[in-house]
């Protein structure tokens, strides 16, 4: 069944990805405040994710329940993160 | 009403996607928790990009490179799969394997050359997350090569178990989406 | 129609074999959920003896500082540091987790829902050799030069991170080894567990007539995969200190010793859940069968698992009130601390009105179920002194926090996972423990168990540290010293208070009363299925679910209960 469906075009994704990644290592020499080239580069890096887990695992082809799977580690790893900032990023400063 | 319910969400999916994306997701938070711990760690104190400045870029974008290759080459070794072309399937597999290889290798070059900077794992803070979230992530690129390996034998003798290269595919992709933040965290800021 | 492609669904995991598998296959690498099931089960109880006995030489050296223990051998204050890390670590990872999740687990889930196997046999087979591996790692660890690991249970770092702080280089290398192989065995055992209940449960099994058991173990396999992984990072970090020489947790090599204690409760709260969760379970599946009654708020109770396992994820900074963290944290943690308490209260009441009005039969499996209830409450009681932050400074690591941990974790395990094994042990071996012994196992279990672990909050609020090897070296801990011979003395005693139950199992596994299908008079799909099930769990035909787990005392049939499987005409009028 999964196999019948469409799928989108493998190589232009490929396309996106390399581009995307370029403009990440050009964005790093770009004469802008570090905070704007850092939040760039990582608004870029998580448009890559996206693009590979919505083209090449297909979670754009899946129903809730993966969605949920792929989604809520995420969302721990954030808050994870968030929650140890007052212990440490805050703390030395 | 119930039964309905029950029967709609029933077994549409595969088993092994199911099972795969929970290992996923145990292994987002892994990875997550690696990479929580660098986060804090950088921002809490200053001069590590001076240090990341020794990394470089150009083996690393070319790395980068390589791994979003091989990412290609495996979906489509799966849509071959879809279209019960065995040479297409072989093909495409050897060419992933190949490229994660290559990854690999470049990997160790790096590492060569880090070292005989005189950069080792004990150096500092950043070396110390260097050395372990790649080396953590190049462990992970290896066993993607095995079980890559051990499905293009598989597929010498038939695509009986072809379902399996979506599998391993969604398994590569993932090591892939690793390395997608682990080269900005690294190297670029 | 889409009933029979449900069915057909399932019918493609039929492993029946119609010829006879040799002795390996069937007893050693079997693929079978209830072979793994006892074999988890064989090995929990296994390590149990061993945490059993560590914990007698630790409860002697406590109550006799530095006096030969009978029959063990000179504990020393190095050695016993050793001990303590060492029965932590078998306790909570090699006989809780075997025990509740693997053993219950692999047995029940199947049978539960109506599969004739788990949706990976082949990975289930794995991930018990893996933890038999990793089991074997961790005892091995005694025995190489330098002794076991010291460092607690927690590993607290930096005493972990350096070989030379604890004297233990490789003890504590193979203690990591052994705790990563186990998280491996878990990973694969959690992934099995999910994707069996999400895709292979009967046709009719919706997820509103789930027992409540599948659902605690399914919020634990899903606590357990979402936070071990920080803690898997966290444990190469500090092999890679221990290792490689790096500083992720070193002070002086700008590392941060907190961060090992973020990502270790990161996953070590949830891990208490993990645990307590599947023994809740355990007992709401024994308490309305023996109260002949419907389980009190069925959806309540899911809704507070649930709860729970959101929760979970949010309070583990409550271990870490006095470790210097930002104090700014204290106050949130605490409130989520006792936030988590509510879906508990909820579960712990809804058992409660179970029990209220049933025709209630003392077996002694209800006897476990009601004592694990009993215990656990006052476990839940201590742990809000524990969750609040100005209370908990004050009790912070002494004996108060181990008296709290053994009623609410020792509880589940001994009273919960006794509760199942009496209450399953017909349909895992199709004969009956004896319930004379067995009453006399429950009782003196329950006096022992309490004369033990009550007293411990005394000597904490006395001031006596959790992690002393010699009491008495402290002036003002002396007078308390009778109270931790009594708890020595007590200790023993429940100790030897397990011997009714190893007689029991060895005696009835060999000549029990052998057992029928349904001996409880049950409502739920294992008891549909012969005692002990054959290969496949049922014969051509997979049972069709009709109605909820918990039907009992129902006005529409002459017997007091209904069974999941039973279609009833519908009523005239």
């Amino acid at each position: 069944m999964t196999l019948e469906r469409a799928h989108p075009n493998y190589v232009t994704v490929w396309v996106w990805l390399v581009v995307l990644m370029i403009a990440a290592v050009l964005v790093s020499y770009l004469p802008l405040a570090k905070s704007a080239v850092v939040f760039l580069i990582f608004v870029i890096a998580a448009v890559k994710a996206l693009l590979v887990a919505l083209n090449y695992m297909h979670l754009k082809f899946e129903g809730p329940v993966l969605w949920a799977i792929a989604v809520v580690p995420v969302l721990l790893v954030v808050g994870l993160t968030l929650l140890l900032f007052p212990d440490f990023v805050f703390h030395h400063h | 009403m119930e039964a309905s319910v029950a029967t709609r969400t029933a077994p549409q999916i595969l088993p092994g996607k199911v099972g795969v994306w929970w290992f996923l997701a145990s292994e987002i938070m892994v990875f997550g928790g690696l990479i929580s711990s660098y986060i804090v760690a950088r921002l809490a104190s200053s001069g590590w990009s001076a240090e990341a400045a020794h990394l470089s870029v150009p083996i690393a974008s070319l790395n980068t490179l390589v791994l979003l290759t091989s990412s290609m080459t495996m979906v489509l070794a799966f849509g071959a799969v879809g279209r019960g072309d065995r040479r297409g399937v072989r093909t495409f597999l050897l060419c992933t394997i190949l490229l994660g290889l290559t990854f690999l290798g470049i990997k160790a070059y790096e590492y060569s050359s880090e070292l005989r900077a005189g950069f080792m794992p004990v150096t500092s803070p950043f070396w110390n997350f260097y050395y372990t979230m790649t080396g953590l992530h190049a462990l992970h690129v290896l066993a993607g090569v095995i079980t890559n390996l051990s499905l293009f034998v598989a597929a010498r003798r038939g695509l009986r178990n072809a379902h399996r290269v979506e599998l391993a595919g969604l398994y590569w992709h993932f090591v892939d989406v690793v390395w997608i933040f682990l080269f900005p965290l690294l190297y670029l800021t | 129609m889409a009933e029979s492609a449900v069915a057909a669904g399932a019918g493609e995991v039929v492993h029946v074999h119609p010829e006879e598998l040799g002795f390996w296959r069937t007893y050693v690498f079997s693929t079978d959920h209830k072979m793994i099931g006892k074999q988890y089960l064989f090995l929990g109880l296994f390590m149990a003896v061993v945490g059993g006995l560590l914990a007698y030489a630790i409860r002697w050296q406590l109550a006799f500082p530095d006096t030969e223990v009978p029959g063990w051998g000179f504990v020393g204050p190095e050695d016993y540091n050793a001990l303590v890390t060492m029965h932590g670590t078998t306790m909570v990872f090699f006989v809780a987790m075997p025990i509740l999740l693997g053993a219950f687990g692999n047995f029940l889930i199947p049978l539960m829902i109506g599969a004739r196997d788990m949706a990976f046999p082949r990975l289930n087979r794995l991930s018990f050799w893996t933890l038999l591996g990793g089991s074997l790692v961790l005892l091995s660890s005694f025995f190489v030069p330098g002794g076991a690991a010291s460092a607690g249970w927690t590993g607290y770092a930096p005493l972990s991170a350096r070989p030379i702080y604890t004297g233990v280089n490789w003890g504590l290398n193979l203690w990591l080894l052994a705790h990563a192989i186990e998280f491996a065995s878990f990973l694969m055992g959690g992934v099995n567990f999910l994707t069996t209940v999400m895709i292979m449960r009967a046709p009719g099994m919706t997820f509103f007539r789930l027992p409540i058991l599948i659902w605690q173990l399914l919020t634990a396999a899903v606590v357990f995969l979402l936070s071990v992984g920080p803690l898997i990072a966290g444990a190469i970090m500090l092999l890679m200190d221990r290792i490689a020489g790096t500083s992720f947790f070193v002070p002086e090599g700008g590392g941060d010793p907190l961060l090992w204690q973020h990502l270790f409760w990161f996953f070590g709260h949830p891990e208490v859940y993990v645990v307590l969760l599947p023994a809740v379970g355990l007992a709401a599946e024994a308490l309305p069968v023996f109260c002949r009654k419907p389980l009190f708020g069925y959806r309540w109770i899911i809704y507070s698992t649930l709860t729970t396992a959101i929760l979970s994820f949010i309070v583990w900074a409550h271990h870490m009130f006095v470790s210097g963290m930002d104090p700014r944290l204290a106050m949130p943690f605490s409130f989520t601390t006792i936030l988590i308490s509510v879906p508990f209260a909820i579960m712990v009441f809804a058992m409660i009105a179970t029990l209220w009005g049933g025709s209630i039969r003392f077996t002694t499996p209800m006897l476990f179920a009601v004592g694990f209830l009993s215990m656990f409450i006052v476990g839940g009681l201590t742990g809000i002194f524990n969750g609040s932050a100005p209370a908990n400074i004050h009790v912070h690591a002494t004996y108060f926090v181990v008296g709290h941990f053994h009623y609410t974790l020792l509880s589940g395990v001994l009273f919960g996972g006794l509760a199942g094994i009496y209450f399953w042990f017909p349909k895992m071996f199709g004969r009956m423990l004896n319930e004379t012994l067995g009453k006399i196992h429950f009782w003196l279990t329950l006096i022992t168990f309490n004369a033990t672990f009550f007293p411990m909050h005394l000597l904490g609020l006395g001031g006596m540290m959790r992690r002393i090897a010699n009491p008495m070296q402290y002036e003002f801990l002396q007078p308390l010293q009778p109270l931790n011979v009594f708890i020595t003395v007590s200790a023993i005693g429940l100790l030897l208070a397990q011997l009714p139950f190893l007689i029991n199992l060895v005696w009835s596994l060999a000549a029990g009363r052998p057992a029928e299908a349904n001996p409880w008079e049950a409502a739920t799909l294992e008891w549909s299925a012969p005692s002990p099930p054959p290969h496949g769990n049922w014969g051509e035909a997979i049972p069709v679910v009709y109605r909820g787990p918990y039907e009992y005392s129902p006005p529409e049939v002459a017997q007091d209960w209904l069974p999941q499987d039973r279609a009833l005409a519908a009523r005239p009028g």
